[in-house]
């Protein structure tokens, strides 16, 4: 009988999730909720301190609201994994009560489907620095779209706000996206992955391997 | 007796409270979201809602609602006379309208779903969540799992602070202190999240075979009344804007 050498095998990719990806997933998606929770307070500063030096630029700090998103990708690496990410942490943060009541869910879900979007469509074997970094802009495009009331039937916040404003707003939230919810989820993940605690997850065996 | 709140199901006052944000978020303007939040504050209270944690939990409302209102008084769409014009700045008769609906809106949305959601049990919801809405078992009942480890969360937090002190590694500056103990945390938390998912696939969660519940849900008249009340409430706030002229929903205004 022969014993193949078991640090080269390669479980075979599923798409399925695992009981594991389910819990672990869920729990970086409620923490992920805290910083949430923290920031619907904690972005009056920054945004009041922006909003005098051009309309729209205010969304700069929004980006650490679509983390959950990347983080939660970044990890378990399944279909549907930003989406359900966001949506979580979005229901925790409306559970808790903040100023735009239990719209926050369909705020997770926009952001989340942009995250989302850049995964599948990289069939969701790139989880690189750049495929974060363009999922965390995605998700900022997915909340302006709604925050603007560019869905039909779905008024947002900023909702009747000019053209000026929509634009200035959008590419601010797209770049804010990107440094605070997908670099910054990376770079989560990394330090993650390097404590370990990641083993049973392909992101914490690459980082192990390499 | 308890409150309406507390014999409804949570998945109904979730969606309820969904439902009268998505109405009220339609039209932009004063009448609809001020008579909302006259009635909603009248009308919780009854339902047992409880006013001083509603507006504890509501600080950060009361915050953001007057500087969402300056933002668009400021920089809304303009219409009518123009008060100021500075740059970019333009106050309006329009602007000041769309600011003061702003601030109402806020203020209706997020008191009613503070009112609404304040202190729901989440081992309720996710019962209802999976056996009234339907929604995949395995995830609805991983994140109940998930949410109730962050209970302990206190306790840990203690803990890391005392075993970082004896240490020597919590001695530097404050923020690299909490940074650095929020990552602990969360090692903390993922950690005891596998164990946790190890521990319940052994006692067969997801496995094959049928799911039996120890808690049913089910709807009931508390639901419909809630259901029925927040849709009076809604129709009442709507009729107003309309036949106060004010009906503005929210197309009208990119023109």
């Amino acid at each position: 009988m022969t014993t193949a050498a078991p640090a080269r095998t390669r479980t075979p990719r599923s798409l399925r999730w695992r009981v594991v990806d389910i819990v672990v997933a869920s729990v970086l998606a409620v923490a992920c909720s805290f910083v949430f929770i923290a920031w619907n307070v904690g972005y009056q500063g920054p945004s009041a301190l922006l909003t005098p030096l051009l309309p729209g630029v205010q969304g700069l700090a929004n980006g650490l609201w679509f983390l959950a998103g990347p983080l939660v990708a970044l990890v378990v690496r399944k279909p549907g994994a930003a989406l359900y990410g966001e949506l979580l942490a979005a229901i925790v943060s409306a559970l808790v009560g903040n100023q735009w009541g239990a719209t926050v869910i369909v705020s997770g879900i926009v952001q989340g489907l942009g995250a989302e979007l850049v995964f599948a469509l990289f069939a969701y074997r790139v989880w690189t620095w750049w495929s974060a970094l363009l999922a965390g802009a995605l998700a900022g495009v997915g909340a302006s779209v709604y925050d603007l009331g560019l869905v039909p039937g779905l008024a947002g916040y900023y909702a009747g706000s000019g053209t000026q404003f929509g634009a200035v707003y959008l590419v601010s939230q797209a770049v804010s996206g990107a440094v605070l919810a997908g670099l910054a989820a990376w770079v989560v993940v990394r330090a993650l992955a390097a404590t370990g605690v990641l083993a049973r997850f392909p992101a914490g065996r690459a980082r192990r391997a390499g | 007796m308890t409150g309406l709140l507390a014999r409804a199901e949570p998945v109904a006052r979730l969606l309820v409270a969904l439902g009268f944000a998505a109405v009220l978020v339609i039209s932009v303007d004063p009448v609809s979201a001020g008579t909302a939040l006259v009635l909603g504050a009248l009308l919780l209270p009854l339902a047992g809602a409880r006013v001083r944690r509603v507006l504890v939990q509501a600080v950060p409302v009361l915050v953001a609602a007057p500087l969402a209102a300056v933002t668009i008084a400021l920089y809304g769409a303009p219409s009518g006379r123009t008060l100021l014009a500075a740059g970019l700045v333009h106050v309006t008769e329009g602007s000041l309208v769309l600011a003061l609906a702003t601030l109402l809106r806020v203020l209706a949305i997020g008191l009613c779903g503070i009112g609404l959601l304040g202190g729901v049990d989440a081992t309720r919801l996710a019962d209802g969540m999976a056996q009234l809405l339907h929604l995949p078992v395995r995830f609805v009942l991983g994140a109940l799992a998930a949410f109730r480890l962050f209970g302990l969360l206190g306790d840990d937090w203690r803990a890391l602070a005392l075993a970082r002190r004896a240490r020597g590694v919590a001695d530097r500056g404050r923020v690299q202190r909490f940074a650095g103990q929020a990552f602990g945390l969360l090692v903390l938390s993922v950690r005891r999240a596998t164990v946790l998912a190890t521990a319940m696939e052994a006692r067969g969660f997801g496995g094959p075979g049928p799911r039996t519940w120890a808690r049913r849900a089910r709807f009931g008249r508390p639901d419909l009344v809630l259901a029925l009340g927040a849709a009076a409430v809604l129709a009442v706030a709507v009729a107003a804007a309309v036949l106060a002229g004010t009906w503005n929903p929210v197309a009208g205004l990119r023109g």
